[in-house]
């Protein structure tokens, strides 16, 4: 079947007379605006819309899930999906059992839910009223075909005595009896019966299964010593209730049950009820009359209330497979096969146990995939899809089912300023395109503060995407610099190790340097260590840094040796020479000798090969003069030590 | 469902190009009316226009980011034959959220083309900044900036003549180093007898040309757009085409020796998918982030949107049309308002959503 495409109108008429065209926008959603193609050859010219009111709509899906009512239901499931993963990479033969837990606490997470959407609903009014109302119908189905799903497909029931659960499942769903028969009693206990839902309310019951709080509350009826009354107790009490602990078997039990049948029928037939008229119909339905089933059936609020009554007083010993032909039964005798509701077609697959069809239905469900990614998830660990694996028919693969619904909510979830770090978790859980997709998603994420920053690059390290970190390290450093903070620039410059990058900066450094005569960032370039090696140009920055600082430390035999290395290291760009080379003027000059000859005939090489630079053309005779001088101190002295 | 916030493009004419940066955060558009304009969402989602200059003394027909690596950097290219690359300068304000010290430079106008421009795109950045243009008179250019600190010096590395008119190209983003440079380009030539519209091109490093490796002899209707799929590791490429109909073509490499020796690829080429659902000619094409969701503009009128599900078949998944009758009771009520004196609430500067209406009553696809 093949569900007809639901069209979403953009309220605007330019786009309608116009046409429109549509630009993705990260992540997952679109630019929309009115667009008229225009071919490259027919002339320039005005559109016959303009002058116009061009309007671009950013589109985007409505995510429930962000509302921030739901976020605990959100980051709960998500420790829950994160247990199953872990439970299910140890191994552990007790992994069933486990499930079965896991699916519970599932359910427990939509149930809190569903508590804080009613408490809110109460405070609300007008129109957010009616959408937590809305919320709450979605989560309540989701809830309910969870737990049918659970019963059906994740407990291991012994025996598959499937029933005792489906009732279970259809108490509360339907809670009002029980909820009526506790403020029964709880309230007046005399005459019971006056009040005015009192028999509804033991019908109800009855047809729960609830046998015990029927004939409390029997017992509680004015007559209850009639003779009628105790002969309804008695048959109650009597009736025989399968149970795979009960120590019989199936068969034995079908004996007893048959056996109990007849006597009940045949006390029917004695007419012993008819003068209580409730009565009458509660044995009537106890034996399966159809007749006494039609007059029921319609209090019933769905076909699966009628169909667990039904099965509990026709077939008690019912399998989970044969659920199908008698939930078609129990549909058609409703007659509503026509009008059946999207979630009672849910419950219908399920109970057919075709997965495939619960699958594709509850994804329909509008809570955005939370649903369908965590059912499947659970199911595929249930060895549930399994079968998907073995058939032929299609190219369906259990592994890729899974796998879609995880990365469409976890893409889903990358979406949010603050869900993101969720959703790579349900990425890092899918062994196929997992990581390409964090991957592309990763980066797109807008960087922010400077902590969010770091905390998108952690989770890249985490997962191993080196190139990804040095992209958004990258990106960083040249934000920095565009805003004209290149000391922050030259950090993210070296996280990134890219050396062109570090080259540029650190030639920001110098050239300012040598313009003004400061050097910005001290702290930074004093602990640059073996990163500078990331670019020569950097190297040079902090060798020259260091030359600065031991200066001023007066160590002047060290500054010598550092401005020497580095005249000789032919790092030194052009623009600099002129400064370096003014540098070397103090330690020339310098009381105590500091410069050797070879130091000193190093530093004039440099000078001669610089000569034509025409920003040291002023001070070259200085220079000149000083080493000429020094060199004859050095030469002087070195005869000396000979 | 849907909700849409509506941006009052401010634009004289009718909008060519929308494009967003790498992050969502930035919106540039261009128009017949010649400019440019820049916006930015802020805190609140709201989108605020910050820059507006004309650009061209043409129609701008498409305008494009490069990537934040490079810094915030736009290419245009326009009816008036040229390109051009802008870079925003941000001036020395001691908050980075304000927006006002702002302004656009065009770093270098491209005026190598006789005829029209009509695509831009940026390489991949694994290439540095490379630019590749494509013209009306069928002259593919790949420009590039040696110095990617400085926009202004841009060098014509390579033109490649295509015989046919050129509407449109589009980089391989593919992330792979097992592959040569991909281009394709798309002719909106209309004869049929000139054979395949789409062009695959691939960056030889053996000889350092660019080497026409395919035709799509399969599309030989007019080509309006082209977009590659962004590559979830596959080992084929996905290119998605704009012609009578929508097109999803796939391009598998076939190793063998002979493309060992040029360091060019052989492609097996075959039509994933095919929809008519416009039932009229397709004018754009584009792919999601992850490439599992293709929007495409069509003559009818409409966006539709397909989807690979998981059985790896597209279906089309929602559909998206203008509609201006709705609108009219949304200003019917604020003209009762101020009909009734009651005094307009102050323009917010949050982002106000509209939920989308509906045409037909079907159910409900999963979007996801």
């Amino acid at each position: 079947m093949e569900p007809s495409l639901k069209t979403f109108t953009i309220p605007d008429e330019l786009c309608r007379r116009a046409g429109i065209a549509a630009t993705w926008l990260p992540i997952n959603e679109l630019g929309v605006f009115a667009y008229q193609h225009v071919k490259a050859h027919s002339p320039d010219q005005p559109s016959a819309y303009g002058p116009a009111d061009a309007s671009v709509f950013k589109v985007r899906q409505q995510v429930i899930l962000f509302e921030p009512i739901l976020r605990k239901l959100v980051n709960e499931a998500n420790g829950t999906f994160l247990s199953v993963q872990e439970l299910m990479s140890t191994n552990s033969p007790e992994f069933k059992t486990e499930l079965l837990k896991l699916s519970r606490q599932y359910r427990s997470i939509i149930r809190a839910c569903l508590e804080n959407l009613q408490d809110e609903v109460m405070r609300e009014r007008g129109e957010r009223k009616e959408e937590l109302q809305n919320y709450i119908t979605i989560f309540y189905s989701v809830e309910c075909v969870w737990h049918l799903c659970e019963i059906l497909f994740v407990d291991n029931i012994p025996g598959n005595v499937v029933l005792p659960h489906l009732l279970e499942w259809v108490r509360f769903h339907f809670p009002k009896y029980e909820r009526k028969a506790a403020k029964l009693l709880a309230g007046d206990l005399v005459g019971l019966e006056s009040q005015p839902d009192y028999w509804e309310t033991v019908i109800g019951l009855l047809m729960q299964g609830r046998i015990e709080v029927v004939r409390a509350l029997l017992r509680l009826h004015s007559a209850a010593d009639s003779k009628p009354f105790k002969l309804v107790d008695q048959t109650l009490k009597a009736m025989p209730i399968y149970s795979i602990y009960s120590g019989i078997s199936a068969t034995e039990f079908n004996l007893k049950w048959k056996h109990w049948l007849v006597d009940t029928q045949s006390k029917i037939d004695a007419k012993l009820f008819i003068s209580e008229r409730h009565l009458h119909l509660m044995m009537r339905l106890s034996v399966g009359e159809e007749t006494a089933w039609n007059e029921v059936q319609n209090h019933c609020e769905a076909w699966y209330e009628l169909l667990a009554a039904w099965l509990f007083y026709t077939e008690p010993t019912i399998k989970s497979f044969e659920l199908g032909q008698y939930a078609r039964r129990c549909i058609s005798r409703m007659g509503i096969a026509l009008h059946m509701r999207h979630l009672d077609q849910v419950l219908l697959a399920a109970m057919e146990s075709d997965i495939i069809q619960v699958i594709k239905e509850i994804q329909h469900m509008s809570e955005n995939g939370w649903f369908a990614s965590h059912l499947t998830d659970l199911l595929y660990h249930s060895g549930r899809l399994d079968f998907l694996d073995t058939s032929e028919a299609d190219d369906l693969v259990a592994s890729r089912l899974r796998e879609c619904f995880l990365l469409d909510y976890g893409t889903l979830l990358m979406g949010h300023n603050s869900l993101w770090q969720v959703g790579l978790s349900y990425l890092d859980h899918c062994p196929t395109d997992g990581i390409n997709t964090i991957e592309l998603l990763i980066t797109r994420l807008p960087l922010g503060s400077e902590a969010r920053a770091q905390k998108i690059i952690r989770e890249a390290q985490k997962r191993d995407l080196p190139h990804i970190v040095q992209s958004i390290c990258k990106i960083l450093g040249m934000n920095s610099l565009k805003r004209g903070r290149i000391g922050n620039a030259l950090t993210w410059a070296l996280k990134s190790r890219d050396s062109g990058f570090a080259s540029v900066l650190a030639d920001k450094f110098l050239r300012e340097y040598s313009t003004n005569g400061k050097l910005q960032c001290t702290d930074l370039l004093d602990n640059l260590g073996s990163s500078m090696l990331v670019s020569d140009r950097l190297v040079f920055l902090g060798k020259y840094f260091e030359l600065h600082k031991v200066y001023q430390g007066k160590n002047y035999k060290e500054a010598a040796n550092l401005i020497v290395s580095l005249l000789a290291s032919k790092l030194t760009p052009k623009y600099f020479w002129s400064t370096l080379l003014s540098d070397a003027l103090p330690l020339l000059e310098c009381n105590e000798l500091v410069m050797s000859s070879n130091d000193t005939f190093t530093l004039l090489h440099c000078l001669e090969e610089k000569c034509n630079l025409p920003e040291i053309q002023d001070k070259i005779e200085l220079i000149r003069l000083a080493a000429a001088r020094n060199l004859a101190r050095a030469l002087t002295h070195e005869a000396q030590l000979n | 469902m849907f909700e849409a916030q509506e941006i009052n493009a401010e634009h004289k004419d009718l909008i060519h190009d929308v494009a967003y940066d790498y992050y969502g955060e930035r919106m540039a558009t261009c128009s017949s009316d010649q400019y440019v304009k820049v916006w930015d969402q802020n805190s609140e989602g709201k989108w605020i226009l910050t820059s507006s200059w004309k650009a061209h003394s043409g129609s701008v027909w498409k305008v494009t980011w490069a990537h934040p690596e490079f810094g915030q950097v736009l290419a245009t290219c326009s009816f008036d034959r040229t390109a051009a690359v802008w870079e925003e300068l941000v001036g020395e304000t001691p908050c980075p959220a304000e927006r006002g010290n702002r302004h656009w430079v065009r770093r270098t106008n491209l005026v190598d083309s006789r005829t029209s421009v009509t695509d831009v795109k940026f390489g991949p950045k694994t290439q540095g900044l490379q630019l590749a243009t494509c013209s009306a008179d069928g002259v593919i250019r790949i420009y590039e900036a040696p110095d990617v600190m400085n926009l202004s010096q841009w060098t014509l590395q390579h033109e490649v003549q295509c015989k046919l008119s050129c509407s449109c190209l589009s980089w391989n983003p593919s992330l792979s180093k097992n592959h040569p440079l991909m281009l394709a380009v798309g002719s909106d030539d209309t004869n049929p007898a000139n054979g395949g519209k789409v062009f695959i091109y691939e960056y030889s490093d053996n000889i350092r040309r660019w080497m026409k490796t395919e035709t799509i002899n399969s599309i030989t209707d007019p080509v309006h757009d082209i977009s590659f799929s962004p590559n979830l590791g596959r080992s084929f490429h996905l290119l998605a085409v704009a012609t009578k109909d929508v097109r999803i073509i796939s391009l598998t490499p076939i190793p063998d020796n002979a493309s060992l020796q040029s360091g060019l690829s052989k492609l097996e080429i075959q039509t994933s998918a095919q929809f008519d659902d416009h039932g009229c000619t397709v004018w754009r094409v584009c792919w999601n982030i992850t490439g599992t969701i293709l929007a495409s503009s069509g003559d009818d009128g409409c966006v539709r949107m397909f989807k690979m599900n998981y059985i790896n078949s597209w279906k089309p998944v929602a559909v998206l049309k203008g509609d201006g009758s709705h609108i009219s009771s949304e200003t019917q009520r604020s003209s009762i308002s101020s009909a009734a004196g009651l005094p307009t609430p102050p323009v917010s500067q949050t982002a106000r959503y509209i939920k989308l209406g509906t045409i037909a009553q079907s159910r409900e696809v999963p979007w996801h």
